[in-house]
């Protein structure tokens, strides 16, 4: 598990930077203030929570049976890139919701009402899902754990690790009370979606 | 006509005496001469120095004109799309004789063969500085592959501190092709443009520089850089360069050909570009500004319709202030009739003369354009060896 921490603790920034074209354009997209953004923060590093435990899991399972493994990585990739770039044009393409919104929103079904809640939840686990190189470093550890209880906690302890250098990024949204701002995160929003998912198609179509 | 001869009078002239303009002149000779005469010296051909004569004679000419004129953009203008224009000219048959082609392989790519431009800048500040990498192998000059960021981050630096913005309307080697289509109609097609559209380079900037930081590669160089078709790109050997080819080929036809022709804007510069992005920032460190004399101003709004780069809004003009993304072209300036937009050096007083602020700020704008524009003299020079060999090589 301290194994794991130090490794997050190491290579944090890293990650940051793997994580931060999902979450800057949106925190900057959405506009709200620092205390709200905490919010957003806390439930897209859940999400991604959720996705590290997952390659915990997988880690596990690879460690295990490592060649049937392997054919199953590149598709589940493709997936989550392009599910990342579906709701990061979600979040760019978005119409902004007007200041006297409120009656609107209290009208609309409630799956709809909890949707944009679980946007940062679902980036998050996907951004979790997403194979950086401390990732794999991680990856290795736990694979080579050997029970899945060691591979989790280790996948925890990254968690925590890389974390850290996440808190700073909630302050983002105090300049996105600009409406300036919000324009400029909703375009960079856009451009990344489309790198994602035409890097998802290109791996579903087996490269280049 | 008699109220448009009305208000051509009241409009006070930045034009100067001739003995004034040949006086302010001379400097800029020698400085030319030195900056482009060394080239000429080591050439040891006749061609090279006719070429060399002919374009030293032109670019002072152009800057006398631009003094005794007062009319600054206008020659500008010339000058900026000539640059533009010598850059393919010389660059496109340089790569042919030294690759065989303008389409780079992965092997040139990789041993760092490929050149280096400023506009990979804000792709590479945060690897270089996070991780030590510099994330675009190329070269400034065959002799100096490894030194090309330092030197053309300290180039960079400098011309920012000079002129700001003034980049995008005087260094920048590609803004010129912009600048040309967008003066080919007399009136715009497409007059109203979304305000929300200026966003965009920023948006760009943002998203190109976190994802080259975590790809480690120039992702606007490889996907979005509409430029590429005009200098040099990878081979379209497979599906993925092919498709990147075609996005160049469509930013170039489409951002810098077809939409400036419609709108007569820089739409591009003005809409496109992620380090005019950037560089809107480093406009905060530069002392030149420009600024609308609210005393003078007669809300006509001439500005507002034919600012190239949409750098002037409804606030932004009773503030008498431009926005941060001006590039200091001067078509207000010499297209306002009552002659309220000027240049002006922050820290002065807004009444102090308008012509010292113009003629320090020309002056550095113009010492940055022969910096950048020696390839005028090859680009001549290359045309003379076409005229006489029947070869640009």
């Amino acid at each position: 598990m301290i194994q794991g921490f130090l490794l997050g603790l190491a290579n944090g920034t890293t990650c940051l930077v793997f994580c931060i074209p999902v979450l800057v354009p949106f925190l900057l997209g959405e506009g709200k203030s620092v205390p709200n953004n905490l919010v957003t923060l806390s439930k897209f590093l859940g999400g991604r929570l959720g996705g590290y435990l997952l390659f915990g899991l997988l880690a596990w399972a690879t460690g295990n049976f490592l060649s049937g493994a392997a054919g199953l990585q590149i598709p589940a990739y493709a997936i989550a890139y392009i599910g990342l770039a579906i709701l990061l044009l979600t979040v760019g393409l978005r119409a902004p919701a007007p200041p006297a919104s409120a009656c609107v929103v209290k009208s609309a079904p409630a799956a709809l009402r909890r949707w944009p809640a679980l946007l940062p939840f679902g980036m998050g686990f996907l951004a979790g899902l997403k194979i950086c190189p401390p990732m794999l470093l991680a990856f290795t550890g736990a694979a080579n754990s050997g029970s899945l209880l060691g591979s989790l906690l280790l996948f925890l302890a990254f968690f925590l690790g890389t974390s850290i250098y996440f808190i700073p990024l909630s302050f983002l949204g105090a300049f996105a009370r600009l409406p300036d701002l919000r324009i400029v995160g909703r375009f960079a929003a856009v451009i990344v979606a489309l790198y994602y998912l035409f890097s998802g198609i290109l791996m579903f179509a087996g490269g280049v | 006509m008699a109220a448009i001869a009305q208000v051509k009078s009241r409009r006070p002239s930045l034009q100067l005496p001739v003995w004034k303009a040949l006086l302010l002149s001379l400097p800029m000779l020698l400085i030319s001469s030195f900056l482009w005469v060394p080239n000429l010296s080591g050439a040891g051909d006749s061609l090279a120095l006719i070429a060399g004569i002919i374009a030293l004679l032109g670019i002072n000419t152009i800057f006398f004109f631009m003094l005794y004129t007062g009319k600054t953009d206008r020659y500008r203008a010339v000058m900026f799309i000539i640059i533009a224009i010598a850059l393919p000219m010389d660059f496109i048959p340089w790569m042919i004789k030294t690759y065989g082609s303008m389409m780079l392989t992965d092997e040139i790519v990789y041993s760092g063969g490929a050149s280096f431009c400023p506009l990979t800048m804000p792709m590479i500040l945060i690897p270089a500085l996070v991780k030590r990498v510099i994330i675009f192998p190329g070269e400034l000059l065959p002799t100096m592959a490894h030194g090309a960021f330092s030197l053309m981050f300290i180039i960079w630096v400098a011309a920012s501190l000079s002129v700001g913005m003034g980049w995008c309307s005087w260094v920048c080697l590609y803004g010129g092709w912009d600048e040309f289509f967008s003066r080919l109609r007399r009136k715009p097609l497409i007059k109203n443009i979304d305000r929300r559209w200026i966003y965009l380079p920023f948006g760009m900037l943002l998203a190109i520089v976190v994802l080259s930081a975590i790809t480690f590669t120039p992702i606007y160089c490889e996907w979005f850089c509409p430029f590429k078709i005009a200098t040099e790109f990878q081979a379209p050997v497979n599906l993925l360069t092919s498709i990147q080819v075609g996005i160049f080929v469509v930013l170039f036809i489409g951002l810098v050909v077809v939409l400036p022709i419609l709108t007569r804007r820089r739409v591009q510069c003005g809409l496109f570009c992620p380090f005019g992005a950037l560089q809107s920032f480093l406009n905060k460190i530069n002392i030149f500004e420009v600024r609308v004399d609210l005393d003078k101003c007669s809300e006509c709004k001439q500005c507002l319709r034919t600012c190239p780069t949409f750098s002037l809004d409804e606030s932004s003009l009773k503030s008498g202030k431009t926005l941060i993304t001006c590039t200091k072209c001067s078509k207000c300036i010499d297209g306002c009739p009552k002659g309220a937009a000027y240049y002006h050096i922050k820290g002065t007083s807004l009444k102090a003369s308008p012509q010292t602020a113009r003629i320090l700020f020309v002056y550095a704008g113009f010492v940055l354009m022969l910096i950048f524009g020696g390839e005028i003299v090859n680009a001549l020079y290359r045309i003379f060896k076409l005229i006489t060999t029947g070869s640009m090589l």
